[in-house]
C-alpha cells in the first residue's frame, strides 16, 4: 500500500512541477490572453491521457465485478466502494482528519528535530563522532519492535501514534541534512575563513543555505513516512471510539469483512499521501526555486 | 633602450626595512600530513604596490604559497609575515583579499549580497554595505546587475563579481589564483586591462597573481616569480621593466616577445632536476 502512495505521488509530482513553476519565472514577459489559453489547453492535454486510463480502468473493474461473479467481500465494484464511502461519510471524514492531524504533527516534529539535531551534530566534530553512531543503531531497530513499547509509555492515544510516525520520519531528515551540512564547498569555507567568519556565521550564512537541497530531499522522504507511520501507529495503538484514524478503520473493516469500506479508507490514505508529497514539493519550490538546479526550469 | 627583463635587484634592495615588505617569506617549507613536500625553502619579499606573478607547472605549489600568505594554512618550516605581522592578524578587517580560480559565489545570494559578503561578515550596516558593494560593482563594470543571481551571468561577469567582492573591503593585498584561467581570450584580455586600471587607481595595493600563461604574466607584472616543482620553490624572479600604463601595443612589441622568451627559458631551466646547471639559471636565483 505504501508503495502505491509513493508511485502515484511521484507521477503526480512529475506532472505538476513544470506547470507550477511557470509563474515563478523571473524573466517571464507579461502573458497575452492567447498565451493563457495555450497554457490551459496544454494543461488539459497533459491531464487527459491519465484521466482516460482512469475511466477505462474503473469501467473494466465495474464490468468484471458486475458480470464476473466476484464476491463483494473479495473485490467490491467501484460503485460499491463509492456507496460505502457515501454511507459512512462522517466516519470516513473523521478518520481522515485524525490521520491527517497525526501525520502533520509527526512530520513537523520529525522535521524540526531532524534539522536541529543535524545542526547540533554538524557544529562539532566531537559531538558528531560520539553521538551519530547511536543514531544509526537506533534507526536500524524496526518500528514494529519499538511501537508496542511506545504504546506502553504513552498509552493507546494519539500521542503514541504521533511518536511512532515521528520516529519513522526523523532519521531521513537527520542523515540527509547532516550530509548536506558536511558537503559545503571547501572554497566557500576558505572564503569565510579568510574573512574571519565565526562558527555560527559560517553555519547560518553558508552551511545551512548550502544544505537546503539535502534538507528538502530528507523532508520529502519523511513526508511519505509520516503518513505511513501514522497508519501503522494506529494499527498498533488500536484507538477506537471517535478517535479512530484511517489505520484503525482499515483494520476494523478487515476484521468485519467490510471490504468496500476498507477500499474507501485505503484510497483516502493514498490521497492523503499524495497531498502530503505535493505539499513538500511546494515547500521545495519555495525554498530552492530561485537558485538550486533541481528546481530550475529556465535556460535549458 | 633598457632590456625588457632585468635580473631582480638583491632582496635587500627591494625593501630596505624587512618590516616594510607587504609579504615576506623566509625559508618557508610546507609538507602535508600525507608526506607531500609542496614547498621547500621559499624566499621572497614583496614591496608595497608591486604586482608579482607566479608562474610554474601545475602542482609546483603556487596555490599553497597563497594559502600560507592568506593564513588558511600554516607553514611547516620558516616564517610567513604579512604587513609585518602574522597572516591571520594581517587579514583582519579585510586587508587581505583572495580571488579563487572559480568565482566561488553564493548561488542563492544576489550579486550585490555576494559582493557585500566580506562587509556583512565583519558586521557593517546595511546601507554601508550596499553603497560599498555598488561602488565595487561599478569599478568592475557591472552596475545594473546588482539584483541578478550568479546563474544569470556569464563566466566573465561572474569573475568580475568575484573581483568586486575582493575589492569591496579595500584590501592592501590582493591574492589572485589563476583568476582568468577559465575565460576566453577576449574576456581574459579585457579583464587584464581592468585589473591593471584598478591596481593603478588604488594607492599602494599589492597584487599577487598566479597564472600559467606566460603572456599574461609579462603583460601584467612588475615582477615574475618562476616556480619549480618537487619540491616547490622559487627558481627565478624576473623584473619586467616596461612602464605603466601598458597599452595593447605592448603585447606586440619586441620587448614583450623578449620578456616572454626569457620567462619561458627560466621555466624550462627550472623544470630540470634541481642542481643541474642550465643556461638560464644565472638569470636569477633568488637566494
Ligand atoms: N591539502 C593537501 N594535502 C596534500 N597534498 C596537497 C594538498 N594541497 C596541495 N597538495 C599537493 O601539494 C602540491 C602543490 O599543490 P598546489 O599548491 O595546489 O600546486 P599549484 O597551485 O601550483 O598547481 C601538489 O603536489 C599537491 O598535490
Ligand atoms: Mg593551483
Amino acid at each position: 500500500m505504501s508503495s502505491d502512495v509513493l508511485a502515484s505521488a511521484d507521477a503526480q509530482a512529475r506532472d505538476a512541477a513544470p506547470r507550477a513553476a511557470e509563474p515563478g519565472r523571473s524573466a517571464a514577459p507579461r502573458r497575452r490572453p492567447t498565451a493563457i489559453l495555450d497554457a490551459a489547453l496544454r494543461g488539459v492535454r497533459r491531464a487527459l491521457p491519465p484521466l482516460v486510463v482512469l475511466v477505462v480502468v474503473l469501467l473494466a473493474w465495474q464490468a468484471i465485478t458486475r458480470w464476473g461473479d466476484v464476491p463483494r467481500y473479495l473485490v467490491p465494484s467501484p460503485t460499491d466502494v463509492a456507496s460505502a464511502a457515501r454511507d459512512n461519510a462522517p466516519d470516513l471524514l473523521t478518520s481522515l482528519l485524525t490521520t491527517t492531524r497525526e501525520a502533520v504533527t509527526a512530520f513537523v516534529v520529525s522535521g524540526a528535530l531532524g534539522i536541529l539535531g543535524a545542526i547540533g551534530l554538524a557544529s562539532s566534530r566531537t559531538i558528531e563522532r560520539s553521538v551519530y553512531p547511536y543514531a544509526i543503531v537506533l534507526q536500524t531497530i524496526p518500528v514494529v519492535a519499538t511501537a508496542p513499547l511506545i504504546v506502553i509509555w504513552f498509552g493507546a492515544s494519539i500521542t503514541s501514534v504521533v511518536v511512532i510516525a515521528a520516529i519513522m520520519g526523523f532519521f531521513p531528515v537527520l542523515s540527509s541534512t547532516l550530509t548536506g551540512l558536511r558537503a559545503t564547498d571547501h572554497r566557500l569555507t576558505d572564503l569565510f575563513a579568510l574573512y574571519d567568519a565565526g562558527r555560527w556565521q559560517t553555519m547560518w550564512r553558508l552551511r545551512i543555505p548550502a544544505a537546503l537541497p539535502y534538507v528538502v530531499s530528507g523532508l520529502r522522504v519523511s513526508s511519505t513516512l509520516a503518513v505511513v507511520g501514522a497508519i501503522v501507529g494506529e494499527y498498533i495503538a488500536g484507538i477506537g471510539n471517535g478517535e479512530a484514524g484511517l489505520g484503525f478503520a482499515i483494520t476494523q473493516s478487515a476484521i468485519r469483512l467490510e471490504t468496500p469500506y476498507l477500499f474507501a479508507a485505503g484510497i483516502a490514505a493514498s490521497i492523503l499521501g499524495i497531498a502530503f508529497f505535493q505539499l513538500v514539493n511546494g515547500l521545495s519550490r519555495l525554498l530552492l526555486g530561485s537558485w538550486h538546479e533541481s528546481e530550475m526550469r529556465v535556460e535549458r | 633602450m633598457s632590456t625588457p627583463v632585468r635580473t631582480a635587484p638583491p632582496v635587500s634592495a627591494t625593501a630596505a626595512d624587512p618590516d616594510a615588505a607587504v609579504v615576506a617569506l623566509d625559508g618557508v617549507g610546507k609538507t602535508f600530513a600525507n608526506g607531500t613536500a609542496a614547498l621547500a625553502d621559499v624566499q621572497l619579499e614583496v614591496a608595497p604596490g608591486e604586482l608579482v606573478s607566479f608562474v610554474g607547472p601545475s602542482g609546483c605549489g603556487k596555490s599553497t604559497v597563497f594559502r600560507l600568505i592568506a593564513g588558511l594554512a600554516d607553514p611547516t618550516r620558516g616564517t610567513v609575515s604579512v604587513m609585518g605581522t602574522s597572516p591571520q592578524r594581517a587579514r583582519r578587517d579585510g586587508s587581505v583579499a583572495y580571488v579563487f580560480q572559480d568565482p566561488t559565489l553564493l548561488p542563492w545570494a544576489s550579486v550585490r549580497d555576494n559582493v557585500a559578503l566580506p562587509l556583512r561578515l565583519r558586521g557593517d550596516g546595511r546601507r554601508e554595505r550596499a553603497a560599498a558593494a555598488d561602488r565595487a560593482l561599478e569599478l568592475v563594470g557591472l552596475d545594473g546587475h546588482e539584483r541578478d543571481l550568479p546563474r544569470q551571468l556569464s563566466g566573465g561577469m561572474r569573475m568580475r563579481v568575484s573581483i568586486a567582492r575582493a575589492l569591496v573591503s579595500r584590501p592592501r593585498l590582493l591574492l589572485m589564483d589563476e583568476p582568468f584561467g577559465a575565460l576566453d581570450e577576449i574576456t581574459r584580455q579585457a579583464l587584464q586591462g581592468e585589473l591593471l586600471r584598478i591596481w593603478r587607481q588604488a594607492d599602494d595595493m599589492t597584487v599577487l597573481f598566479v597564472t600559467h600563461n606566460v603572456f599574461e604574466a609579462v603583460y601584467l607584472s612588475t615582477r615574475i616569480a618562476v616556480m619549480a616543482p618537487r619540491p616547490g620553490r622559487i627558481a627565478a624572479a624576473l623584473t619586467v621593466a616596461e612602464p605603466y600604463p601598458r597599452e595593447a601595443a605592448f603585447r606586440t612589441s619586441p620587448q614583450f616577445s623578449a620578456a616572454v622568451a626569457e620567462v619561458g627559458a627560466a621555466l624550462h631551466a627550472s623544470a630540470l632536476p634541481a642542481g643541474a646547471s642550465a643556461p638560464a639559471t644565472e638569470a636569477d636565483r633568488v637566494q
